[in-house]
């Protein structure tokens, strides 16, 4: 018995196919070597399973049933509209498949691969998280095209029925395809999250709720663009800015997740944090540079930035959440090429400080533009509320991790429990001042009282103040308090996590 | 210099130590009993040593290449076998090992020439269109084998691969593991059926709550867990039917107990076991001519003795004696 296998043997398997010509053949063969190994097995497993054909056949039965009935409504007529309402039926029967059956099969997929240890048998070929995550995705978008091969006549059928124009059809399928693929992205990431069984069937019950949600307002989105078109709204230059603000958050948060999803994938050896770090980054840059070019587009309108700005923070708040509770140090092979300022690499302590810059620098970019917006106090009010949900995602996460990572015990340190501690926090923060002002028998949003409520400080600071000449309900003294107190907190976190690490490789 | 060298290796997971201060080492062509109570270990170590786990101390080279540090440079160097078989399900057995065999980078024919070679060393041949969850536990078990075999690496690190196999199958997976090693290649195995690892491997390495506690040939072992104490054990069978039977058992029992040096007697199925306390420095000779004095005793009793062996000490004796059965 030998492993090795005589040259003879290997010749007469790669011989061509009786009739394809041989330089057909290497061609092919060449091509299929350049392709994703997981695309090719994805697609032969998925073309093999009865859900694939079951659900294929029903969409093609369904569009077909559809369609006749659409030809005995409008055969006998000179003129018909019928053309949205038809292709709105048939963009449900596609969009069950595609928001629905895509993403979750996605989910299932992954997670199984991790359930059954698989996962680490293709990370041992060298193939990578990233290649391997890149693979799985792209076999469900193959699907997802088959699946589509099957409707699209009947979709650009309906626009022979009238009522309905080519480029709300166009707008519609591009939309659609760019929220299919967000959403098989997020099921990925999904099937990451969880490692224990319990955690995997609560992700799972999420995930399920999630793609029922959002495919009852994808359709609901679809049913107000090709309905209301021409009457509720039209295609003018907010609408398309409004579009492309859609798409660009569709595009850049897809890409963090996915990388996301490819750190928790990849093993504590590698650098693993680099390209969510990065993505994160480069998220807010060009959001930034993109939110800046619609200011000033829109004539230095001070709502772009005012909302952007809140958005943008709180978006920053949820990403901080899981960037600073990462696990403290690094391997050994990552520390040495590790400088005070490489805030890529992995380790808590790293984390925190480019959350820390990220929030703040977001208050201070959109506040910035506010400034340069009129100068009026509505502006300095919405710049204020912007920076103060800056400094409270600041405070509240350096409070989480002190509480987590201080003990010596390490009870509470880890990631999963310094998030719980951050929304504990939170929710203490924001729930226990407007109670205590209850038994002071003072008002529940009481300024003061309130000052460090991340979600009525934030509103106090943007409130407008009718009794007060300067239109503002807190000075921006107070605002400076809060920023002190962040600013101590997040030192004392700092050390805390340098103190950590110091500890972790000293192992 | 040793194809795998393992120092001072220990695995924390919070305040539990997994493994502590474990080193051995391994030469290409070796095959290495990994022995240990559940939750020795054992698994903890084998991921380390696949590169899917990092040690929180201690050093482990691989041909010269640090898993810990260089874990990419020395994965095509290993192919790991985890206690799951880790197949597909609607994905024939060719498709399987080519799928893998194009996520190591083979190409075009020389991916083919593989996959044929693997398959007709793991006797897959006649299955290759068969889906895998078509095949028995024992061939779905090959085809895992086969996948570990495709980028012909020069470490095996197989875990519990005897593991739910009836006993064709385990033979047929004892040679080729065999004629793995004799091609050169270093196999790691763990598992908890000792008898099997006796008969494969050539050295062992035992132990408990992630410490080592004996390693070295199999028949060092043996000789080390005898201890100084002699104590030789034989088994006793009767040719003995009918309603007398009982009563023949009773007198053979008693008359061994009789004897000067027997210190224990028990009963089993269909025979009876003996243990014959010898002096400190007792060698084979002596051994010997106390079994022979016992077995006359027997004779002149006029008891119908049909077998009378002494009872080789084997791994599981070796086992019992090193462990204490504690888990970590």
């Amino acid at each position: 018995m030998s492993t090795q296998a005589s040259p003879a043997s290997g010749a007469a398997e790669s011989a061509p196919a009786p009739g394809v010509p041989a330089a057909v053949s290497d061609r092919w063969e060449k091509w299929g070597d350049r392709l994703n190994p997981l695309v090719v097995k994805e697609v032969r497993q998925g073309l093999r399973t009865r859900v694939f054909w079951v659900s294929f056949g029903l969409l093609l039965a369904a569009c077909l049933a559809l369609s006749l009935i659409a030809f005995a409504n409008t055969h006998d007529s000179n003129y018909t509209r019928e053309g949205r309402t038809y292709f709105f039926s048939f963009f449900v029967c596609l969009a069950l498949v595609h928001f629905g059956l895509i993403p979750f099969n996605a989910y299932r997929s992954l997670a199984r691969e991790r359930e059954d240890e698989t996962w680490s048998l293709l990370l041992l070929t060298g193939l990578g998280p990233r290649r391997i995550l890149r693979g799985k995705v792209t076999s469900f978008l193959v699907q997802a095209v088959l699946y589509a091969s099957a409707v699209g006549p009947f979709l650009l059928f309906s626009y022979f029925l009238n009522g309905i124009d080519l480029p709300t059809i166009l707008m519609v399928l591009v939309l659609g395809g760019a929220w299919m693929v967000f959403l098989t992205l997020v099921s990925v990431c999904a099937a990451t999250l969880a490692d224990s069984r319990m955690g995997r069937a609560a992700v799972r019950l999420a995930l399920v709720g999630v793609l029922v949600v959002t495919f009852f307002q994808a359709l609901t989105f679809t049913f107000v663009v090709t309905n209301e078109r021409g009457s509720g709204f039209s295609f003018d230059r907010s609408f398309f800015l409004g579009l492309g603000a859609a798409f660009w958050a569709l595009v850049s948060n897809g890409w963090l997740v996915f990388e996301t999803a490819v750190a928790r994938l990849s093993l504590v050896t590698e650098d693993y944090t680099r390209h969510p770090r990065r993505a994160l980054v480069a998220q807010v840059v060009l959001t930034f540079v993109g939110m800046t070019a619609m200011w000033w587009l829109m004539d230095r309108d001070d709502d772009i930035p005012g909302v952007m700005g809140i958005l943008g923070g709180l978006h920053l708040i949820f990403a901080t959440l899981f960037m600073a509770t990462d696990v403290d140090g690094q391997s050994r092979p990552l520390r040495a090429g590790t400088r005070a300022w490489t805030l890529f690499r992995p380790g808590a302590l790293r984390g925190f400080r480019l959350s820390v810059l990220l929030l703040v620098g977001w208050a201070v970019g959109c506040g910035g533009l506010l400034w340069l917006s009129d100068g009026s106090a509505s502006s300095l009010r919405m710049g204020m509320a912007q920076a103060a949900l800056a400094l409270y995602g600041v405070l509240y996460l350096s409070v989480a991790l002190l509480l987590g990572r201080m003990p010596r015990s390490g009870r509470f340190a880890s990631p999963v429990s310094v998030r719980l501690l951050y929304i504990l926090v939170g929710v203490l923060g924001a729930g226990v001042p407007p109670l205590l002002a209850v038994f002071l028998n003072l008002e529940g949003r009481d300024e003061l009282l309130n000052l460090l409520n991340p979600v009525l400080g934030t509103l106090n600071f943007g409130k407008f103040d009718y009794s007060d000449p300067s239109g503002l309900k807190l000075p921006p003294e107070l605002l400076l308090c809060v920023a002190l107190v962040a600013f101590l907190a997040a030192f004392a976190a700092d050390r805390v996590l340098a103190e950590r690490e110091r500890r972790a490789h000293q192992q | 210099m040793s194809l795998l060298e393992v120092k001072g290796l220990r695995r924390d997971y919070g305040a539990l130590r997994a493994v502590d201060d474990v080193s051995f080492s391994l030469e290409a062509g070796g095959i290495l009993g990994f022995i240990g109570p559940n939750g020795a270990g054992k698994s903890t170590t084998l991921r380390i040593l696949a590169t899917l786990d990092v040690p929180t101390a201690g050093t482990v080279l691989l041909d010269g290449t640090s898993l810990v540090d260089a874990p990419d440079r020395a994965r095509p160097l290993l192919g790991y076998m985890p206690d799951r078989y880790g197949t597909y399900d609607d994905v024939t057995v060719r498709e399987f090992l080519d799928f893998f065999a194009r996520a190591y980078g083979l190409k075009g024919a020389l991916r083919k020439q593989r996959v044929e070679s693997v398959m007709e060393f793991t006797g897959l041949g006649p299955l290759a269109h068969k889906l895998t969850t078509e095949l028995s536990k024992g061939m779905r078990q090959r085809v895992a084998l086969g996948r570990t075999l495709l980028h012909d690496p020069r470490l095996l690190l197989l875990d519990e691969p005897a593991d739910g196999l009836d006993p064709r199958a385990r033979i047929e997976l004892r040679e080729l593991l065999r004629a793995l090693a004799d091609q050169g290649k270093a196999v790691i195995i763990s598992s908890h059926i000792l008898t099997e690892l006796a008969e494969i491997c050539d050295s062992c390495v035992i132990i408990e709550q992630g410490r080592l506690l004996a390693q070295g040939k199999v028949e060092d072992l043996l000789r080390q867990s005898a201890g100084p104490s002699r104590v030789m054990e034989l088994t006793v069978r009767l040719a003995t039917q009918g309603d007398e039977a009982e009563a023949l058992w009773s007198r053979t029992e008693r008359t061994l107990l009789e004897q000067p040096r027997v210190k224990d007697v028990a009963r089993e199925a269909s025979a009876l076991r003996v243990r014959l306390e010898l002096e400190a420095d007792a060698g084979p000779a002596q051994a010997e001519a106390a079994a022979a004095a016992l077995l006359a005793a027997l004779v002149s009793q006029g008891l119908p003795v049909c077998a009378f062996s002494p009872r080789e000490r084997n791994l599981e004796d070796a086992f019992m004696t090193v462990t204490k059965g504690r888990v970590a």
